[in-house]
């Protein structure tokens, strides 16, 4: 699908939040999201979600059916997880039956068994977020636009979101994740746009080879050996954490929230 | 799109916000009815009236009671044509239940009786007249209640001023000396209208202005919902 010379501004005299965007996303294809908070992430995921119409431009062939994760998840409503599910599912054209298992299916692969009569307006936020990850999936969507996913999910339910994304690009969707916390190295191979002053700038990746940011953690006496050693090594040292002195060459600016060896 | 009508239904049913509506109804007819008997038809033509703002105000209650983000999960699931008009729908649902109630409510506490004098109208053909009444007020209603919904005004202040503007001047522009009657919903010309004898082409014409009057105010809560979602 793309968006055609997009412009959005919510009220007819503000500001413009994205102008003249012109941006494409392919069957299979997975893109992250990245910008500083209020740069405009999660106005362009609900532009590509169809929630927000342009004030300018077109979107042109967006999937029959989309799948959108909001930042929040609205837990403020009278329903059951098992309740609200189900006719989510049935809203979204799923017979009563189909219904049924497909909300079984995801509440167990999501681990929500627990909660399945809980009322929403008693989950914890990481709970909810995995009720909103439900809703997006409930039919396979053809654009799954994910926004800050990760925000909220324990450690399990954080590694479910790549296998879901993978499934959904393997069945010719396309998927559309925004993130501010580094989470995105989980899914290798995606495109990268980057929001900032109302535009949208595809960053090329310098080789196709897909890079992964780990952790390590270093006792600190042993500090300038390992980090000397890692870069022996071809590795690129992005931040050092944790103790006042900086290693001994600075690193070149990178990405700031980035806190280890790439 | 029937989905959404009862997933809606079932919002504003559980949280009990729907009891407020029906409690002021309630209070409103209980006034009206106070008075006296009256003749079905006369007495369901001043209910309509009264309700209509209570009927505009249940329908901003039933939009506002769903949170922002659900109202467009529901758009992403249904397109924006059928999720507008699923709120539309739920809220005359929601409002035939209260026009129900007011159909009712004068028999329970006898403020009306049966024909006493040659000439009046049957019981029934009270009744039905009553029934048209209401359903002449609930479309103008509902488009009101759209037109003040949290996801047109974006502010609760702004919100209760259109409800209430909206209410007062659908009364006020409809007395007869009015200077601009066609501005406002046809509510007390229905009501005058089934004092005496109600001509078929009376009948025609304030079914047409009561329609025609909505479907302009819901035109305009279509038109002001493509840049709100």
């Amino acid at each position: 699908m793309w968006l055609e010379d997009v412009g959005l501004r919510y009220h007819r005299r503000g500001p413009w939040v994205l102008r003249q965007v012109t941006v494409g996303v392919a069957p299979g294809e997975a893109v992250v999201v990245l910008g500083r908070n209020g740069a405009g992430k999660s106005t362009l995921l609900q532009l590509l979600a169809g929630v927000l119409r342009p004030s300018r431009g077109r979107v042109l062939d967006r999937p029959s059916v989309v799948g959108w994760v909001p930042e929040r998840f609205p837990a403020d409503q009278p329903f059951t997880v098992d309740g609200y599910l189900v006719s989510m599912a049935r809203v979204a054209g799923l017979s009563p039956s189909e219904a049924d298992r497909t909300v079984r299916h995801w509440v167990d692969r999501l681990g929500l068994g627990p909660f399945r009569t809980v009322r929403l307006a008693q989950l914890s936020k990481g709970t909810a977020q995995k009720v909103g990850l439900a809703q997006a999936l409930l039919r396979p969507p053809g654009l799954l636009v994910l926004d800050e996913p990760w925000e909220g999910l324990d450690a399990v339910a954080r590694e479910l979101v790549p296998q879901v994304v993978d499934e959904v690009l393997a069945d010719g969707g396309s998927v559309l994740v925004s993130d501010h916390r580094g989470e995105t190295v989980r899914l290798p191979g995606a495109r990268e746009w980057r929001v900032a002053d109302g535009a949208v700038v595809e960053r090329a990746s310098s080789d196709a080879a897909a890079v992964a940011v780990v952790e390590l953690e270093v006792p600190v006496g042993q500090l300038p050996a390992t980090v000397a050693r890692l870069r022996a090594e071809g590795h690129h040292v992005l931040r050092v954490r944790g103790q006042s002195a900086p290693p001994e060459t600075t690193c070149p600016a990178v990405e700031p929230p980035f806190e280890v060896a790439r | 799109m029937t989905a959404l009508v009862r997933f809606r239904l079932a919002g504003f049913l559980r949280t009990g916000r729907a009891l407020a509506p029906v409690l002021a109804g309630l209070l409103t007819l209980g006034i009206l009815y106070g008075g006296g008997r009256a003749q079905p038809a006369e007495a369901y033509g001043v209910s309509a009236v009264v309700l209509f703002p209570v009927l505009a105000w249940q329908t901003k209650i039933l939009l506002d009671v769903e949170p922002d983000v659900q109202r467009r999960l529901a758009l992403v699931a249904v397109g924006p044509a059928r999720e507008q008009a699923a709120g539309l729908v739920a809220a005359a649902v929601a409002g035939l239940g209260l026009v129900l109630i007011a159909l009712v409510f004068p028999w329970l506490v006898g403020g009306v009786t049966g024909p006493s004098l040659p000439g009046q109208r049957s019981v029934p053909a009270g009744v039905a007249l009553g029934l048209w009444a209401h359903l002449l007020a609930l479309p103008a209603a509902v488009a009101l209640g759209a037109l003040a919904s949290r996801v047109i005004t974006r502010s609760a202040a702004y919100g209760v001023v259109v409800l209430t503007l909206g209410s007062v001047c659908a009364l006020v522009l409809g007395l007869s000396k009015s200077i601009a009657p066609w501005l406002a919903p046809p509510l007390l010309p229905t009501a005058k209208a089934l004092v005496g004898p109600l001509p078929g082409s009376t009948a025609l014409l304030l079914t047409g202005w009561a329609l025609a009057w909505a479907a302009v105010a819901l035109t305009g809560y279509a038109r002001a919902r493509t840049r709100r979602a």
